[in-house]
């Protein structure tokens, strides 16, 4: 036998309250767990899907930039629109590489699914390096480019002539179908921007263009011309390492309260072991007199109780990790309904780095819960052992 | 370098114990030898000091007054940690509760005084288990035992260490007439190998196997 066998030991003697303690423990692990994975996730989320943007700076009609930035980049109905004469102005400004022009129109089916058409045209392949077509893009009327999902939940193959969901009477050909991207593409129909315009009765008229710039570094002096610039009063310039820093800044404060709220709970998981281990000594006092009077110092004994606090909060932070990890989908979707900005991709990222530091967070909690019951412990006199007492 | 003739050697010894504002005399200037490889006997009624003068010679207690030598070492200049030591490796204690751990097997709490020694506790575990012949009980656990077979695994765990002295309080006071001689048998073998047996005991049979006996009456030697 050795010390860490006898300290497992303990945990039989009453399964009920270490697994009550560990299920503490757990929990406030989880939580903390769970804030470290939405803190990566989230920040890697947000930067893949402005990345698949391909854009370094987004313009959008007049409003609140964020509301249209979420709408670029997750599909829905825009309240206003831009002149399509504000293209040419745009592709004329200092440092714009590419400007390509998108219309964007969103559906709701009677079961709340969407069905996003986008109208575009070739200039935005420029921005869409990583777009791999199986078939063509389109570039004949009435053809579209169909996403990974929309097409795999129509079963729509190229070449073939479907109706067009939610567009009564309107038939088209699949053009090309978009290997996954694993964001918002995938569930996106692509069309012709012309025929985008036609079929949404929105002649001359886009929600939103994209702008690549030759230089990132040509970021500011681009912002201020196009906001400069004759039609700059009618529209949003929104560059999107700002917007990037903005919605990252915003979750910041709400990942602070999170963090407090997590910190809050890992103290009361704290105090709960302490008092679990405080009641196990004080029960145990008269057993922990005979393991001194057989010659245990009160090093030994400290240790002792240290070694099983810890224990127990390792298991519960193991737990913890397990049950942050397995309640994650549960997790992100509940919090999806409530942030004002989800990327698409998963945003609760897995990360055995933070998974070893918050088992290793729950072990120092041990450490410390453990300090008081352990120093009281040790202080125990053998002399108890030969008094009175219960049997064994 | 040679053992001492004496086990335990006690001058003058005097505990009091402060209770309330009064203060009570649990043991008044006793002065004892007990020599090497003795079997004695600590008898009186209740009351008498019995378990105080086991405390203060299993060095749990120091003395209010007087001079203590256990196994060659002087008590009184011991601190804490010297005690311990000496606890572990000169000193094995049989208790009338038995003292076991209830989440640790038979072989477990045989093992115990060897874990807090940094010894390695399955060297002797064999050896052990057949002087105390429950070598079929290894790996059963306290509350499956009888209370003879409990006081066997107690007696067990107090030889663990070699010690050469053996303290043991009421060993037979929570067990019937048959188990109970079946442990003073056992102590009395124990004794013929060589090893001091100090008991504190109402029992007038064990008092009787015992080879001397030293009576206390409120806390003096009769």
């Amino acid at each position: 036998m050795n010390w860490f066998l006898f300290s497992t030991k303990e945990w039989r003697r009453r399964p009920l309250r270490t697994a009550i303690t560990a299920a503490g423990v757990a929990i406030a692990v989880a939580a903390v767990f769970s804030l470290l994975m939405f803190q990566d996730g989230y920040r890697q989320g947000l930067s893949r899907e402005i990345d698949r943007l391909g854009a370094h700076i987004l313009v959008v009609p007049k409003g609140c930039p964020y509301d249209a930035a979420s709408i670029a980049l997750h599909g829905a109905n825009w309240p206003c629109y831009l002149n399509s004469a504000y293209l040419a102005e745009i592709s004329r400004s200092v440092g714009v590489l590419s400007a390509a022009p998108a219309l964007m129109a969103a559906f709701n089916n009677a079961q709340g699914a969407a069905t996003v058409y986008v109208g575009i045209d070739d200039r935005m392949l420029a921005l869409k390096p990583g777009w791999r077509i199986d078939g063509s893009f389109p570039h004949g009327s009435g053809e579209i480019l169909a996403g990974a999902e929309v097409a795999r939940r129509h079963a729509w193959k190229v070449g073939g002539r479907v109706a067009l969901p939610e567009i009564p009477g309107r038939r088209a050909t699949v053009a090309g179908i978009l290997q996954p991207t694993q964001g918002a593409d995938d569930t996106f129909i692509y069309t012709r921007l012309e025929d985008a315009q036609q079929w949404f009765q929105h002649r001359g008229e886009l929600t939103h263009i994209l702008v690549r710039l030759r230089d990132a570094n040509l970021l500011e002096p681009t912002v201020l011309a196009l906001r400069g610039c004759t039609a700059g009063m009618d529209m949003n310039i929104v560059p999107l390492a700002h917007l990037f820093h903005t919605i990252q800044g915003l979750m910041n404060s709400t990942r602070v309260l999170l963090g407090c709220i997590a910190l809050i709970g890992l103290l009361i998981a704290g105090t709960g072991v302490s008092n679990a281990v405080l009641m196990s000594v004080t029960e145990r006092g008269r057993e922990i007199g005979i393991l001194r009077a057989l010659g245990a110092s009160r090093v030994q004994v400290f240790g002792l109780i240290w070694l099983e606090t810890i224990q127990v909060c390792v298991a519960g932070g193991v737990a913890g990790v397990l049950l942050a990890f397995f309640s994650s989908h549960a997790i992100e979707s509940w919090l999806r309904t409530r942030l004002p900005f989800a990327p698409t991709d998963s945003f609760l990222c897995w990360s055995w780095s933070w998974a070893v530091i918050s088992v290793a967070g729950a072990a120092i909690l041990g450490v410390v819960a453990a300090l008081l019951p352990a120093a009281r412990a040790a202080e125990l006199a053998p002399l108890e052992a030969i008094r009175e007492g219960a049997t064994p | 370098m040679s053992q001492p003739a004496s086990a335990i050697s006690a001058e003058g010894l005097t505990k009091t114990f402060q209770r309330g504002r009064e203060e009570v005399v649990a043991l008044d200037r006793v002065s004892i030898e007990i020599r090497r490889g003795e079997f004695v006997a600590i008898t009186g009624p209740s009351g008498a000091g019995k378990t105080t003068l086991l405390s203060l010679l299993g060095c749990m207690d120091t003395p209010t007054s007087g001079t203590l030598r256990v196994a060659g070492q002087e008590v009184q200049s011991l601190n804490e940690r010297g005690r311990t030591r000496l606890r572990r490796e000169k000193i094995g204690f049989v208790f009338q509760h038995f003292g076991l751990i209830p989440t640790l097997t038979v072989a477990e709490n045989i093992a115990l005084p060897a874990l807090f020694s940094g010894r390695n506790g399955k060297t002797r575990l064999d050896e052990l288990l057949e002087c105390v012949d429950l070598q079929h009980r290894c790996h059963h656990r306290p509350h499956q035992l009888s209370g003879g077979e409990m006081q066997r695994v107690a007696i067990a765990r107090a030889l663990a260490n070699d010690p050469q002295l053996v303290l043991a309080d009421e060993p037979t006071g929570n067990l019937d007439t048959k188990i109970g001689n079946s442990i003073i048998g056992l102590l009395q073998k124990l004794n013929r190998h060589g090893v001091t047996i100090v008991v504190v005991t109402h029992n007038a049979v064990l008092a009787d196997a015992a080879q001397r006996q030293i009576a206390l009456v409120d806390g003096r030697l009769k």
